[in-house]
């Protein structure tokens, strides 16, 4: 590394010491719009160099021009390009720009650059800060929901800080990560969940939403192969807010609002009251051939006191009455506080920020803080030199409830409890005397509020320095260091008294998780124009980085009392243990761009990777692209469709590689930590794979971007996406000792059809109305697979959607007798009550969604403004996999079961659903990987709703207020689902897997931005 | 502009070509994790030996092996346990509806090929040792191979039908694993073939085993020639079962738990009469996955005594004290618990080999070879251990084998052997005392032993499944 600093330094030095030019004179003037008012930041550049300036916020500019006289270019996005000319005896130039209706001119980020909308020959679609500023959602990715065609977004998982899945253009991997690459302001960050403890959490969280500027997602091959091994499941960058010259602009937000389930409580499973239980739990004593008296005495037992009974059980009076679900759920509060200071001049420019955000979920005691700052500097040395420094420091804290099927899970112990159970104690104290015989004694409602603690503070700091430095016209040198570090620091512990840590007088386990994540990129831009028509940018570049993480374990039992906590109180340490994990990346990449007459595109991408990941024999890899993009729109035949505002045709053929495959994979490794009796101990712990190497990723795409009459934009496109070599882990014969071998095996294809629109409906001077919509019909198959694979509820076969269920056909209840019953098999003609003569198969049902996409509209009076954003799927299912314990028909003594359970059935002849109960279970009843447990997941969801007023001009301006807008705010206000008794959340994990999530939010906020 | 091509163009990019070249060293993507060394140098010298025999006897456990499963499940199968009422784990097995692709057929027959492969991996190793460790390294050799050799025993045990099943015992074994071989894809050895295993395994372990073990915590000369009574037992070679229990008798380095210390010591980790048993620390127990936690009120509590075995031990036999009064209980399922494991905190090993069961071999092997006298000192000098008033043993023929069963599974109760017993003497299982769905098991039966699981049978295409799974 130290060679790599030292010759940098000489290039920079050496570069530095190219002269400046001398300016001649300082031209000046005012940009306005047609109505007069100033433009703020438009760029204005003398024409045939690289000086440039920006405009103030009065519109104002002023520029050094080397010459005696000069053109002026003025630009600013959503207009069209203006020049003037301007001399030293007339050096004042008041232009007014008029708008464009061309959508495209835009400027959008891309791999290592940036580019104009319409020289795009790949699949690109971004957001914009005002698409993600303020959403009272904790990390970016869910801000992306519904609003990018091919992307699907989901948390899974209502726990503030849970982690968010992105699949851009579905699943591309069958063991490997599916994960998108994550970039910020142009260094490729740890995203995703690294936490030990905690059942979910994402790092992205750290970043805080407000100080984003731009997300651009990159799907196809010429946009992501130059991100190379890792482009293959296309790339999130995400840009951060700069300042531009002028006077400090300060913006404050604030916001407050509810948190609440997003599933409405009318749908939502119920808990038994304590006559449903008792019951029930009567009832399915007596199931079993037990007496009523045995069963009273039973109940007894378990729980003294709660009910009197009758003779024959015959509920008399209950004495206890417990709802676990409303006791552990609230209302919660949201608040977002953001203050941003942004301005400079001309030589320094600077975007800073300071924010706190909080996030209480609907479960008690559970929620998410975020404290976070960010200075983004450039400094323009001179004409050629510009420096910058990003830097953000961020903390996160997250607290309370784990979600999964654990008993520490609030909402799935919740339904369990019985409500016989008292929630308190005669001390006052969180009740667990059950702890002999109900799940250790768990008792949510004394966890989450004191009794035992889980929480997890991250620290994130993200400093990327830059150096540019224009050599000569057009061609610039660009050189960035940037280092990530993240701290995590988790715990988990349970008290003495109920719960986990009742046998070993309370447990506790902290994890800490140190990450340095370095990156170091050299580019070269270039730039010409030549014979008037040709334009040719060349980018050459390399590009180092080393990821590092160690983590350190401990655990300990025995604690003096239930305040001392830390494992210096543990009399009995149980476990102790670190470990590092590292990998590296090294890279040469090149791209050319050349157009003609900015009417014919062409562009390739070339990027060889090496990387720690991959086996010795196939260390380095060689991707490449190619795309191609004709401005149908500008040619003159096309000049008198006048409703033709734009037309493109686009097309893309490349590779890329997916090498989210995990660090060590393809070693063959004797592990550790095999410990017997107090010694050290090995075992053969990977059969490792020399030749294991990148899953690969071959993209087709082709594409239209269309804008007409006027008030119609759009893209449709089709893609198709093969994935192949991908990692397998192939069942092996388990008399090796092994029970998988990891190989460069399967293939699977992935392609769909991607419909975007937007339409200004109504765009009169008060009132405007637009609307916007995307569709993505997407079809996974696997494409080779050597022997099928069963896996949990799914079976990954050639020719199927890898998300295919392969479940027991459920096929109801006996009427005469209340037992289960499945179909035997696929032709679903004959029906069996035992488990054993059921066969699993594939009925065409499956966790991949037939289309997914969102729609929005605008309305807009005056300041009044009125969004509405609805994301939907359709045709995917999902399963509950916990259902069968919480729906288990008495499977697991004594739990509880929910209000479902009171369908069930009781005397011959009743048509259910629901079988007889009994404790111990009814004739497998709840056996897991059965249709019982499968629902349709279609549902559209209104994701957000907002009203919005901006103050008038003249009415803030005498308080010297720049700007000022009061909203009232609704995320997932509204869902509706397919299927009417769905009871779970639709918006589950991508696998259509749902196990007792933490609910996800109903938020509904109000907020005031005030600019000064 | 040929100038201009050289300055501006030209000389950067082999500034940057240059930079590459020089950072492009291989070091910087050889990279090794922190918990691991490379497999095919995993032994290197005397070490590795040691740290990789402490790994297979890691593995025995395995909450799939000596940990829980593999103790618990024959024994909720067989008649001296019955259901509690939350019961929840291995119920398939006491209720008999257990099916191919159930996660204790798999994890029992996963973790034990997998300890098989790290007892390979001991065995070989063609590692040259000093002359001076070479004993040492014969050692870990021959506690490797007699760990093999019963780990094949347990497998052929619990996926196969007993020794005798057939006459000539033909029917299926489990697939013999000798060497490591990734593509492997072995058919199913006859019992024959795998007892043949099993013996020449064990034995070469008590020709290689050559240091006094200290603790009982691992594998030793005398450990494998009492696993080999215990095979031989089962195979009805009474001569040799006789012998080897004799010489485990009379090595001198056990002797029998005194009367007044046989509750307590239940709560140690290893007492004067364990021969082997696999110990837990508090780092790397099971928790509350550990074998006791199935039965005692503080755990899971799963499973309860049947009054079928309760029933048997006389009064004042100080057995009855591994019995606790669980007021909770009561009806049907009523009121005692199994405390033989009491606490994972304080007991904290699994018996594999108890020098009691030596002498019930013993017993039993003499008895059949009609030294009805020697039976009777052996399985006296048992059961007045258990209750040192107990009339002398006197019965002779199949009065006595009666007694010397009877002993035997009070003896051994809830230590895994009551199934096996039952099916080498071709007997059904019969619960009296029963809260299963099932409680009459007819002998000879299908369901008496488990199926192999269904991702084997998918992924190796010369198995074969058990009938009626």
């Amino acid at each position: 590394m130290k060679q790599i600093f030292s010759k940098l330094f000489v290039i920079v030095m050496f570069l530095l010491g190219v002269q400046a030019a001398h300016a001649q004179f300082t031209a000046t003037g005012t940009i306005t719009d047609e109505a007069g008012e100033a433009l703020i930041g438009a760029t204005v550049q003398v024409k045939g160099t690289v000086i440039g300036t920006t405009t103030d916020i009065d519109g104002s500019f002023s520029i050094q021009v080397s010459s005696n006289q000069a053109t002026l270019v003025i630009s600013y996005t959503g207009f069209t390009d203006q020049e003037v000319e301007v001399s030293a005896a007339n050096p004042t130039a008041n232009v007014t720009l008029a708008s464009s209706v061309e959508q495209l001119s835009e400027v959008v980020v891309v791999g290592y650059g940036e580019t104009r909308r319409e020289a795009i020959t790949g699949s690109v679609t971004s957001l914009k800060s005002e698409q993600i500023e303020q959403v009272p959602l904790a990390s970016v990715e869910q801000a992306l929901q519904g609003n990018i065609a091919g992307l699907q977004s989901v948390a899974g998982s209502g726990q503030p800080g849970a982690n968010v899945q992105i699949r851009i253009r579905g699943i591309g991997s069958i063991s490997a990560s599916s994960e998108p690459l994550y970039v910020i302001d142009g260094i490729p960050v740890t995203a995703g969940d690294i936490s030990r403890i905690n059942t979910t959490a994402n790092t992205m969280a750290s970043l805080n939403p407000n100080d984003i500027a731009q997300v651009t997602v990159l799907k196809d091959a010429a946009a992501t192969s130059i991100y190379g091994a890792r482009g293959a499941n296309g790339v999130i960058l995400i840009t951060t807010k700069s300042g531009r010259s002028g006077k400090p602009k300060i913006d404050l937000r604030t916001q407050i609002g509810f948190n609440d389930w997003a599933v409405s409580e009318n749908r939502r499973l119920k808990t038994l009251t304590s006559e449903q239980y008792t019951e029930m739990y009567l009832e399915g004593w007596m199931n079993r051939g037990e007496t009523v008296e045995r069963a009273m005495e039973r109940f007894e037992n378990h729980y003294p006191g709660a009910v009197n009974f009758g003779p024959n059980g015959e509920i008399q009076q209950i004495n206890v009455e417990s709802n676990w679900i409303d006791a552990v759920t609230r209302t919660g509060i949201n608040q977002s506080y953001d203050l941003s200071v942004s301005g400079g001049n001309d030589a320094v420019t600077y975007y800073g920020s300071a924010a706190y955000f909080s996030q209480e979920s609907p479960i008690i005691y559970s929620g998410l803080d975020r404290y976070s700052s960010r200075l983004n500097l450039r400094v323009k040395a001179n004409e050629r030199l510009t420096i910058s420094n990003n830097i953000t420091i961020s903390k996160l804290d997250q607290f309370g409830a784990s979600g999964g099927s654990f008993w520490a899970n609030p909402i799935y112990n919740g339904y369990f409890l019985a409500p016989v159970i008292p929630i308190y104690d005669d001390q006052g104290r969180a009740y667990g005397d059950h702890k002999n015989f109900f799940m250790g004694g768990n008792n949510p409602v004394g966890s989450l509020s004191g009794d035992d603690d889980r929480n997890l503070e991250q620290i994130r700091i993200m400093d990327n320095l830059t150096g540019e430095y224009e050599i000569a016209k057009g061609l610039k040198f660009k050189t960035a260091w940037a280092f990530d570090l993240i701290n995590l620091q988790e715990e988990y512990y349970r008290n003495p008294r109920y719960g986990d840590g009742r046998n070993v007088n309370g447990i506790n386990r902290e994890s800490t998780i140190n990450e340095l994540n370095w990156i170091g990129t050299q580019t070269l831009n270039y730039t010409t124009s030549f014979n008037e028509s040709h334009n040719l940018t060349a980018l050459v570049g390399y590009e180092a980085q080393k990821n590092r993480r160690k983590r350190v374990l401990a655990q300990g039992e025995q604690f003096p009392n239930g305040e001392l906590r830390t494992l210096e109180n543990a009399a009995t340490p149980t476990n102790a243990t670190s470990d590092i994990t590292q990998y590296s990346f090294e890279s040469v990449f090149s791209r050319l761009d050349y157009n003609y007459n900015y009417k014919y595109y062409l562009t390739a991408s070339i990027r060889r990777d090496g990387s720690s990941r991959f086996g010795v024999n196939n260390r380095y890899g060689t991707f490449w692209s190619v795309g191609a993009s004709w401005r149908i729109d500008q040619e003159p035949f096309i000049e008198n469709a006048t409703f033709i505002n734009d037309l493109k045709l686009r097309t893309s053929y490349g590779t890329n590689g997916n090498a989210g495959i995990g660090n060590f994979r393809h070693l063959p490794l004797f592990g550790f930590g095999a410990d017997y009796d107090g010694s050290p101990g090995g075992f053969p712990d990977e059969i490792g794979n020399v030749n294991l190497t990148w899953e690969t990723s071959t993209n087709f795409n082709i594409g239209v971007d269309f804008g007409l009459f006027n008030f119609l934009s759009g893209t449709v496109e089709y893609f198709n996406r093969e994935s192949d070599n991908l990692l397998l882990d192939r069942p092996i014969s388990s008399t090796t000792g092994f029970t998988v071998l990891t190989q460069n095996f399967g293939a699977m294809r992935n392609s769909g059809l991607e419909v975007t629109l937007d339409a200004t409906l109504i765009s009169g001077q008060d009132f405007q109305w637009s609307f916007g919509g995307n569709l993505t019909f997407l079809k996974n198959e696997v494409t080779r697979l050597d022997e099928e694979i069963v896996t949990g509820t799914k079976i990954r076969r050639e020719g199927l959607d890898f998300q295919s269920y392969y479940l027991y056909e459920w096929a109801g209840v006996d009427p005469a007798t209340g037992t289960p019953l499945w179909y035997t098999d696929e032709t679903e003609s004959t029906t069996t009550g035992s488990i054993n003569d059921a066969t699993r198969f594939v009925s065409g049902r499956s966790a991949t969604p037939d289309f997914f996409g969102g729609f929005n509209t605008n309305l807009s009076f005056k300041g009044l403004t009125l969004d509405a954003q609805f994301s939907l799927s359709f045709g995917n299912y999902l399963y509950d996999a916990t259902a069968r314990f919480v729906q288990g028909d008495g499977g697991l003594t004594p739990r509880s079961q929910t209000n479902l359970n009171l369908k069930r059935w009781r005397n011959p002849g009743d048509i259910t659903d629901v079988p007889f109960f009994r404790w111990g279970g009814n004739n497998n009843s709840n056996v897991a990987n059965m249709t019982r447990w499968l629902h349709d997941g279609s549902f559209i969801r209104l994701r957000n709703l907002t009203l919005a007023y901006t103050l008038p001009q003249n009415l803030i301006s005498k308080a010297g207020i720049r700007s000022a807008r009061v909203y009232m705010r609704g995320v997932n206000l509204l869902t509706w689902t397919r299927d009417e008794n769905l009871y779970l959340d639709p918006e589950a994990q991508i696998s259509g897997i749902v196990s007792s999530p933490i609910p996800n939010l109903k938020t509904i906020s109000f907020g005031i931005d005030l600019g000064f | 502009m040929n100038i201009m091509l050289k300055k501006y163009i030209i000389y950067p990019f082999v500034v940057i070509a240059l930079l590459v070249a020089s950072s492009c060293d291989e070091e910087f993507l050889e990279l090794q994790p922190s918990g691991a060394s490379d497999l095919n140098s995993a032994i290197q010298n005397i070490d590795g030996y040691r740290s990789a025999m402490n790994g297979v006897y890691s593995g025995l456990q395995s909450s799939n092996y000596y940990g829980r499963y593999f103790i618990l499940v024959p024994d909720v199968m067989a008649d001296d346990v019955k259901q509690n009422a939350q019961a929840n784990r291995a119920r398939e097995y006491s209720d008999y509806v257990g099916f191919s692709e159930h996660f204790i057929a798999s994890g029992i027959f996963n973790t034990l090929y997998n300890v098989i492969n790290r007892a390979n991996t001991v065995i070989n190793a063609e590692t040259e040792v000093p002359a001076a460790v070479q004993g040492q390294k014969d050692q870990f050799r021959g506690e490797a191979l007699a760990v093999r050799g019963l780990a094949h025993f347990d497998l052929v045990r619990i996926y196969g039908q007993h020794y005798g099943f057939t006459n000539d015992n033909s029917h299926l074994g489990v697939p013999i694993v000798t060497e490591f071989d990734q593509d492997a894809k072995p058919a199913r050895s006859t019992v024959a073939q795998v007892y043949a295993q099993v013996i020449s395994d064990l034995e070469q372990g008590v020709s290689l085993m050559n240091e006094v073990q200290s603790s009982a915590g691992r594998m030793s000369k005398e450990a494998a020639q009492a696993l080999l009574a215990r095979v031989h037992l089962y195979m009805g070679d009474w001569a040799k079962a006789e012998q080897l229990a004799s010489s485990v008798i009379n090595s001198g380095k056990y002797s029998l738990v005194a009367t007044d210390q046989y509750v307590s010591g239940w709560s140690s980790q290893s007492t004067s009469e364990s021969i082997l048993s696999v110990f837990f620390r508090n780092d790397d127990d099971n928790g509350s996955d550990a074998l006791g936690r199935m039965y005692i009120v503080e755990g899971y509590g799963d499973y309860l005594p049947s009054q079928d075995v309760i029933g048997l031990i006389p009064e004042g036999d100080v057995r009855l004290g591994v019995f606790k009064e669980d007021e909770n209980l009561s009806g049907a399922l009523g009121s005692v618990r199994m405390d033989k494991f009491p606490d994972p905190a304080t007991q904290n090993s699994t018996p594999i080999v108890r020098l009691s069961e030596m002498y019930l071999i013993r017993a039993e092997a003499r008895a059949m070879q009609n030294n009805d006298t020697g039976a009777q000192e052996d399985v006296t000098l048992i059961r007045q251990r258990g209750l040192p008033t107990a009339d002398a043993v006197t019965a002779t023929g199949e009065a006595l084998l009666d007694e010397i069963a009877t002993e035997r599974r009070i003896e051994l109760m809830f230590e895994g052997h009551r199934l096996w017993d039952l099916m080498r003497k071709k007997q059904g299982v019969s619960r009296t005392d029963c809260t299963n769905l099932i409680c009459e098991i007819p002998y000879p039966n299908d369901r008496f032993i488990l199926p192999i699981p269904q991702r084997e049978i998918d992924a190796n295409e010369n198995m074969v499944q058990n009938s009626s799974y």
